[in-house]
């Protein structure tokens, strides 16, 4: 025996090494729940179908997106301050896709003013919930909440392929979109952030962006 | 709910062959290729010598490089950091409670009585900011329902600028020309005092870029407009000594408000060609405007075509 009487399996001879390099790929949320070691032995080898699935991988996670996505349309459920705490950016790049496609089928082809807006009206939010907030906030945090909000807009917009939303019934409409998607933002970041009692300071600037938007969609 | 703690215990299977055995027989299986290599070559001092000088200038790569990498990530930090502590510079600024808000407001229409005893200004700088983005708001909103097109720059660029503009340009010149006249008051408290008086320019043109009345316009541009520079003024008094001064401050600051008020409701909505026409002359717009007259040509231009080919059918 060349290797001086060491005894080791001849496939345990690759995991250890993989294992001290990467150590935790492919969960997405918090792994002491679903973590178990099985889950570990399929990362062993380099077969095709010991890999994780793509979406595990990529950190989409339908489910969350989901439960996410139905917080945002109950405006008078309660928000829950942790379901912010992992930044999916998946979902809200969804729906502004979903968003400038309403709007395509609307005749106006407007993807460039949607990511335009989205952004800096993220970067301002963003400078605003840190100077406004006790805990600091990340951007990607914001960038999803506010992603996610845009789904009733989504609702406005194409409702616009169909009815013109310039008479006192567009009017309307939007204007309880508009608090609808600013509710449902104020509340996820207040509930996030911890700032009680200044859910209306924040309802604010996002119903002007969130106004915006809805200029685009009318217009 | 669940901790972000990796959980190590089960990963660190160090049963049967464990990491330390690992490594021992990774170095001893190099040792045994060095020294297979050595015997093969017929190793003299300096094969042995270059070895090692490789792996050795190899190493002292590596360690080069990770150093520059963790300096320049350092470097990185600490500029981020003190762009953030800047930040930090405004946060009192943004502490502010719905209803106070809410009282600033209303309060920046009633002119105060006593200006013989320096009034008190509220250093928020929430309020003012989100005056200045509701004003943008409303003239896009306006631009947008009376289909004005601006040649050269967006509508959200020129609203943008033209709001942020005023409320900081404004500041800073009358914070300048209170320096000048000797009145007390800070540059923050500058800009919160003529940001709160915007609440009334952005009431006037809620209402009259939706209700096209001129007599209307001139109604709220004097009421409206006029109480909140009656405000401002009446502050700005309180905080100055002396008459001429006091008109100095008094003076430029009306004026500035009330006619940004009027070209405000003028550049940016539909208007009659008479008055736009009286206009043009002193307070030139910096932008080109498309001529609202364009569909009285293309009617005419149009009529005409239609005449042209009838005449040759």
């Amino acid at each position: 025996r060349p290797y001086g009487g060491y005894e080791y399996p001849q496939q345990g001879f690759v995991p250890p090494d993989m294992m001290q390099q990467q150590p935790y790929t492919g969960h997405i949320y918090q792994p002491t729940q679903g973590y178990t070691p099985a889950s570990a032995q399929s990362f062993y080898g380099s077969n095709f179908e010991d890999e994780p699935p793509l979406l595990e991988e990529l950190g989409i996670n339908f489910d969350h997106i989901w439960q996410k996505t139905l917080t945002v349309l109950h405006p008078l459920k309660v928000a829950d301050g942790n379901i912010m705490n992992e930044t999916d950016l998946a979902g809200p790049m969804v729906f502004c896709l979903a968003f400038g496609a309403t709007l395509l089928l609307a005749g106006k082809i407007q993807f460039g003013y949607v990511y335009g807006i989205s952004a800096i009206g993220c970067l301002g939010m963003f400078c605003l919930l840190n100077l406004m907030s006790m805990t600091g906030v990340s951007f990607g945090c914001v960038a999803s909440v506010l992603g996610y909000c845009l789904l009733p807009m989504i609702l406005l917009s194409s409702f616009a392929i169909v009815f013109s939303l310039q008479g006192v019934m567009g009017i309307i409409l939007t204007a309880g979109i508009i608090g609808w998607c600013s509710f449902s933002a104020s509340k996820i970041f207040i509930s996030a952030l911890a700032m009680e009692g200044q859910q209306l300071l924040v309802a604010y600037p996002c119903a002007l962006l969130y106004g915006v938007f809805a200029l685009i969609s009318v217009f | 709910g669940g901790s972000a703690v990796i959980d190590m215990e089960n990963m660190d299977d160090t049963s049967g062959s464990s990491f330390e055995d690992m490594g021992e027989m990774h170095q001893r299986m190099k040792e045994e290729e060095e020294e297979e290599a050595e015997g093969e070559a017929g190793a003299g001092e300096e094969e042995d010598g270059e070895f090692l000088g490789m792996k050795g200038l190899r190493g002292q790569l590596g360690r080069q490089v990770a150093d520059q990498m963790w300096q320049g990530g350092k470097r990185q930090a600490s500029r981020a950091f003190s762009l953030y502590a800047n930040i930090d510079i405004l946060r009192p600024y943004f502490d502010v409670e719905p209803v106070q808000v809410r009282a600033r407001l209303l309060e920046s229409m009633i002119p105060v009585k006593m200006i013989n005893f320096p009034q008190k200004i509220a250093g928020e700088l929430y309020g003012p900011l989100m005056l200045v983005f509701t004003l943008v708001a409303i003239l896009l909103h306006g631009m947008k329902t009376s289909d004005t097109i601006i040649r050269e720059g967006t509508l959200m660029g020129t609203a943008i600028g033209t709001c942020f503009g005023y409320w900081l340009g404004v500041s800073s010149f009358m914070y300048f020309l209170a320096y000048l006249c000797n009145a007390q008051i800070t540059m923050v408290q500058m800009l919160s005092l003529l940001g709160y008086g915007l609440f009334g320019h952005c009431i006037t043109l809620l209402v009259t870029y939706n209700i096209h009345f001129h007599s209307l316009f001139y109604i709220f541009w004097l009421v409206v407009g006029g109480l909140s520079t009656l405000r401002m003024v009446a502050v700005l008094v309180s905080r100055t000594v002396g008459h001429t001064q006091r008109l100095i401050l008094c003076g430029t600051l009306a004026a500035l408000h009330m006619l940004f008020l009027l070209y405000l409701h003028f550049a940016y909505h539909k208007v009659v060609e008479g008055i736009l026409d009286t206009l043009e002359g002193p307070n030139m717009p910096p932008f080109q405007r498309v001529a609202r007259d364009i569909p009285v040509v293309s009617n005419a231009v149009s009529n005409t075509t239609a005449k042209a080919i009838a005449l040759t059918l």
